[in-house]
């Protein structure tokens, strides 16, 4: 019955890469130059990265001046980032912020997307455009009310007004995203359990919702990365240690502990991981999350 | 529980229930953007230190701005980072993902590898590159010496001349990959036989590449100059943890000479909140006119076809 839907939302924009037919002798050289091009970024793009973990597990007296590629290795560096800069309960106020804005996120957009993909009721097209026009509002361009009212509120330096903030910033993107996976869903099916008595919620609860599962699993992983990853808002509004996700801690360590590269290093393998684990597994998901906005129409 | 029973009974095909399900969005729309927003319009035409009341001033932050040499080398690096850096992260991202939707063997590969800095925070990204900037030791300048090269080794972020491109070129890095998978996207919604019809005709790989690539990606390069531009405009994140805004103000942009002025480190003294407002109303009408423009133009190309 979903089968209908346009091919190209079901399945939200991948990237294939299937092999093209054999190249003529004539192209060989082409060929040859496009594969040195393909290596010479690739390894541009992950050296960074290598340099990383190889300064992470060096010995503290071979990192200056020694060899690139460290002779011995120790998790010292790990060991001292975890308890020096108080990792773990660094590292559970990120988890608990993420978990916390993706769930709520999650819920409302998904709630909101469907009413506006699928039920009618007056002035729906007003509230939608004017919820979408500050799509493109830059967070710099609010920070300072954003501020002023928090304060006002009493939800500076809270992890629970942090997480608000990021709900509110984040609903309109997230909802958009849920409507355009609604939208490819029949009428039929919801005209068919109305027929049936079902009541609204449901209808969206038990029938729709599960259809927009890839839907679903785009908001959640696009939300993760985006509210992992954020540094301005933390930075600004919480000053408590106690409270700090891992975003400000690593920009904080620089200062306190710039001649430690090691334990630099460490810390920030350590906040990377979870995400390159994530997306090395989930890639499709991870692509049609962050270029599904930018595509459609 | 509401139930369609009543909108039936009124005949009209309306889902009263509908506005239960946005109202939770509408909330934290209005509380956590909207009023901030309308209320920033304000708070851009007042001197206030963020206690007290603010107190009205009309247009002044405007025109203070305009005898601020601050503001204007902010304005100007915003300018120049945000033009280098469109530029760079679509042609770019544009030609890596002609070449990889070439089809190649490790091809997944390539396009996982060049992806992995996306999905990296700012903050990480910054502070890893830092240390690779970093003179006396780091990656940069001890792979410059080791190859022979040691003369170009160089104080990358305190150099008032290199600190700029030097934060370009981490940009780049980290925004290449995301870009190149959009254009793959929108190569692969090109139709084939456009290609083959072109071969039949005697087409070369350039003419190719400029008379069917370039014009079907119109509307998603339109996509990506705009993102670049609003991304360029209200750059933040990146430029705050590398530098700061320095050295002497050499990487100051509008986000974090707007940052400094409200939350002290370049002030020193009291907080400007109406003029660090009026700046961050600067930003906003840049990513505005970008925004219509994109629109405009989009709406042209779309009809032309």
């Amino acid at each position: 019955m979903s089968a209908d839907a346009p091919a190209t939302l079901r399945r939200p924009p991948e990237v294939r890469s299937e092999p093209a037919p054999p190249p003529r002798a004539r192209h060989a050289v082409t060929r040859s130059a496009g594969y040195v091009t393909l290596i010479v970024v690739s390894a541009a793009t992950v050296f960074p990265f290598l340099w990383m973990l190889a300064t992470s597990i060096r010995p503290s007296n071979t990192v200056f001046g020694g060899p690139l590629i460290p002779r011995s290795v120790t998790g010292d560096a790990y060991r001292r980032a975890w308890t020096q800069l108080d990792y773990p309960s660094h590292l559970w106020n990120s988890i608990y912020v993420t978990v916390a804005t993706v769930v709520i996120v999650l819920a409302l957009s998904t709630l909101g997307g469907y009413a506006f993909a699928k039920l009618q009721f007056p002035g729906k097209q007003v509230i939608y455009v004017i919820l979408l026009s500050t799509l493109m509002l830059p967070l710099t361009a609010i920070i300072i009310p954003l501020f002023l009212e928090m304060r006002a509120l009493n939800l500076l330096n809270t992890r629970q007004g942090l997480i608000l903030v990021y709900v509110g910033g984040a609903l309109p993107f997230a909802m958009f995203l849920m409507r355009a996976f609604f939208e490819t869903l029949p009428d039929e099916l919801i005209q068919a359990a109305r027929v049936d008595g079902a009541g609204e919620f449901r209808i969206f609860a038990r029938i729709m919702l599960p259809l927009a599962a890839p839907g679903v699993a785009t908001v959640v992983i696009f939300q993760f990365l985006s509210t992992w990853n954020e540094f301005l808002l933390a930075q600004t509004f919480l000053s408590a240690p106690e409270y700090l996700p891992l975003q400000p801690v690593l920009y904080g360590v620089v200062g306190q502990h710039s001649t430690d590269w090691p334990l630099l290093t460490a810390a920030l393998t350590m906040s990377v991981l979870p995400i390159i684990a994530v997306y090395v597994r989930m890639q499709r998901r991870f692509v049609a999350g962050m270029t599904l906005g930018a595509v459609k129409d | 529980m509401v139930t369609a029973d009543v909108p039936r009974r009124r005949r009209l095909r309306w889902q009263p229930v509908g506005y239960l399900f946005i109202a939770p969005i509408v909330i934290f729309f209005v509380v956590f953007v909207g009023y901030p927003f309308l209320r920033s319009f304000y708070l851009s035409l007042t001197s206030w230190s963020g206690f007290g009341t603010p107190q009205f001033v009309g247009l002044r932050n405007f025109t203070l701005m305009a005898d601020d040499p601050v503001f204007w080398k902010a304005l100007g690096n915003t300018f120049l980072f945000t033009a280098a850096t469109t530029v760079l992260q679509t042609v770019l991202p544009l030609l890596l993902a002609v070449l990889l939707n070439k089809g190649w063997r490790l091809g997944v590969l390539f396009r996982t590898l060049i992806f992995i800095p996306a999905v990296i925070s700012l903050v990480v990204t910054g502070v890893l590159w830092q240390l690779i900037y970093e003179p006396n030791f780091g990656s940069l300048n001890e792979i410059l010496r080791r190859i022979g090269l040691g003369a170009l080794a160089h104080a990358w972020l305190g150099d008032p001349h290199t600190v700029l491109p030097a934060l370009i070129v981490v940009s780049l890095w980290q925004s290449v990959g995301l870009f190149m998978l959009i254009f793959l996207a929108g190569l692969q919604g090109i139709d084939p036989t456009l290609y083959e019809q072109a071969s039949i005709d005697g087409a070369g790989g350039r003419a190719k590449f400029f008379h069917i690539t370039v014009p079907m990606l119109r509307v998603v390069s339109g996509v990506v100059i705009l993102l670049n531009l609003i991304n360029g405009f209200k750059t933040f994140d990146l430029i705050y943890v590398m530098t700061g805004g320095g050295p002497n103000r050499a990487s100051e942009v509008l986000g974090t000479y707007l940052y400094g002025l409200a939350f002290g480190s370049t002030a020193g003294g009291v907080p400007a909140l109406g003029y660090a407002i009026a700046i961050s109303m600067v930003i906003f009408v840049l990513c505005l006119a970008a925004t219509v423009i994109q629109l405009r133009v989009a709406r042209r190309t779309t009809d032309v076809r």
